[in-house]
């Protein structure tokens, strides 16, 4: 095997673990709300967000190829690398390649320890325009769209970025607040378990949606590498085994499920109910969808923070505003320090050069990723815990604490009701139940 | 047209579309299910569950609207689809169509 094809498969494994990174990072956005409203067990919500993350996979035919034209100049418009960067039989664009996914996959593994939800994309295309800017030069960085349609950095990442938080805040206030105006009279006697099975629709349909489009940026990335190394040529097709590959990966890391994050999302934010639940579920999806038809590039996770806490909101749900501070933080340094890494990793690779500064760059990742894994078993959070109440309860500064019943007798007193054992606020405070 | 420009374009449409699928749909869902109450007959069994039988045209009435919910998921799966494969659904027809690029 000469150097270029031991760099090849570096890359494949290391796209692949991206997509499985990707996966347990994002399973969050589709099934946070549902899993903490108890609308779905969370091993039946990670099963069931994989399952549909797979199928999405497979329904999409095109081929996203030209993935890093969005921030660097590697390809050419078809999705071919570009002619001069091929003169070494492909191991620039190769590297490039390597080290931006390396970098993406340190800033997910570090922002999972962290729990904190921050775009998989962000993460992705930081690393390779890092990558880009170190091995290309900063010409070789798209910062702005050439004004026919928003592009670049600033156009596909920062400016979108700040603005799709703020629209899925609205939408998904907007939603709670009506819904609980038409349904306020009638509380106690609707079940909670309807305003689930809206929760559970809606989050399914944000689960196929991310299989169709993150599962395609890793297809993607993997046939360029193909491309740049003479493996394939193709810019029309991929090859089934990557199809096959990158869908079992992304939902593989569905399953795994991210637990950290879930629960950040989840619990920690903003403590909701399944009628906010069906709200937020119903913002990101409609948000999310209709910017995939408009062709408006956003990220699901800021959506889908966005959403929970406008369904919070909407019902005057009290926020903790530190873990949103955190995650806001952690949006706004995705790309900048994913792209630091992804320069960091090019140049280490590149100063050794060759096939071995490529196993370099990859070791160090896999030496990274065991740190982080032993760091994680520290403080366990999995399927069995990821519902449990909120410690830091000091955190939240909003006086109203208000919460809707899950069933009621006439007197407001009767037993539990079949749901209870997940809405585990009303237990911790029965007497304050109240009729809205 | 510059970036700004651009970007509250796209921006703002994917805001009403939002809006319209995001909060439109779970309010109808959530008028759906008011509805069902309206007349009802309830009653509370001895461990205090609640049953509820609603009115014949309040289920129809209801049935209507979580039809509009229903239609609204299948525009969604028919916008994943078509996006997957290419095309796009367009809406210049009565009822939405997937149609090339």
């Amino acid at each position: 095997m000469d150097a270029a094809n031991i760099t090849l498969v570096l890359v494949i494994v290391t796209a692949l673990a991206f997509d499985f990174t990707n996966g347990f990072h994002d399973t969050a956005n589709a099934m946070a709300a549902s899993i903490s409203t108890g609308a779905l067990k969370p091993k039946v919500a990670v099963g069931l967000s994989a399952v549909l993350n797979l199928v999405g996979a497979f329904l999409s035919v095109q081929v996203a190829l030209t993935v890093t034209n969005a921030v660097i100049n590697l390809q050419t418009k078809d999705g071919a690398p570009n002619p001069e960067l091929l003169a070494d039989g492909g191991e620039a664009v190769l590297l490039i390649i390597l080290a931006g996914l390396a970098g993406g996959i340190l800033w997910n593994l570090f922002t999972w320890l962290l729990g904190l939800p921050s775009s998989s994309s962000h993460a992705l295309l930081g690393g390779l325009t890092g990558a880009g800017a170190a091995g290309l030069g900063w010409a070789g960085v798209k910062w702005n769209g050439d004004g026919s349609k928003l592009d670049g950095v600033v156009g596909k990442i920062l400016l979108p970025s700040l603005i799709s938080p703020v629209i899925a805040i609205v939408v998904a206030f907007t939603g709670c607040w009506l819904v609980h105006k038409v349904t306020e009279s009638v509380m106690h006697r609707l079940e909670e378990r309807y305003f689930r099975y809206g929760q559970v629709g809606s989050a399914s349909l944000v689960s196929i949606a991310h299989g169709t489009n993150d599962a395609q940026k890793t297809m993607g990335v993997m046939t360029l590498a193909l491309i740049a190394s003479g493996h394939w040529t193709s810019t029309t097709a991929i090859p089934v085994w990557v199809k096959f590959s990158a869908a079992t990966a992304i939902a593989a890391g569905t399953y795994l499920g991210g637990w950290r994050i879930i629960r950040t999302l989840g619990k920690g934010l903003v403590d909701i109910t399944p009628r906010q639940g069906m709200s937020s579920d119903g913002s990101t999806a409609a948000v999310l969808l209709s910017a995939s038809h408009l062709g408006f590039a956003l990220s699901t996770t800021h959506v889908a923070t966005g959403s929970v806490l406008g369904g919070g909101l909407g019902r005057g749900t009290p926020v903790r505003w530190s873990t949103a501070g955190r995650m806001v933080t952690a949006w706004a340094t995705t790309f900048p320090i994913a792209a630091l890494m992804g320069a960091l990793m090019w140049w280490i690779g590149d100063s050794i050069g060759g096939a071995f500064g490529a196993s370099v760059v990859f070791l160090l990742l896999a030496a990274f990723s065991t740190w982080i894994f032993r760091s994680s078993r520290r403080e366990h959070v999995g399927a069995d815990n990821v519902n449990d109440e909120w410690e830091r309860a000091a955190e939240i500064t909003s006086p109203a604490y208000e919460h809707a019943p899950v069933t009621h007798s006439k007197n407001g007193s009767g037993p539990p009701g079949p749901a209870d054992d997940v809405a585990d606020r009303d237990q911790v405070e029965p007497t304050e139940t109240k009729t809205h | 047209m510059n970036t700004l420009q651009l970007l509250l374009e796209g921006a703002s449409e994917v805001f009403f579309a939002g809006l319209v699928f995001g909060a439109g749909l779970p309010f109808v869902y959530a008028v759906a299910l008011r509805v069902m109450t309206i007349g009802a007959t309830t009653y509370a069994d001895p461990s205090g569950e609640i049953h509820s039988t609603p009115k014949m045209s309040s289920r129809l009435f209801s049935g209507l609207l979580i039809a509009v919910v229903v239609a609204g998921v299948v525009i969604g799966l028919m916008i994943i689809v078509a996006t997957g494969f290419g095309k796009e659904v367009t809406f210049d027809t009565i009822y939405p169509t997937i149609t090339d690029k």
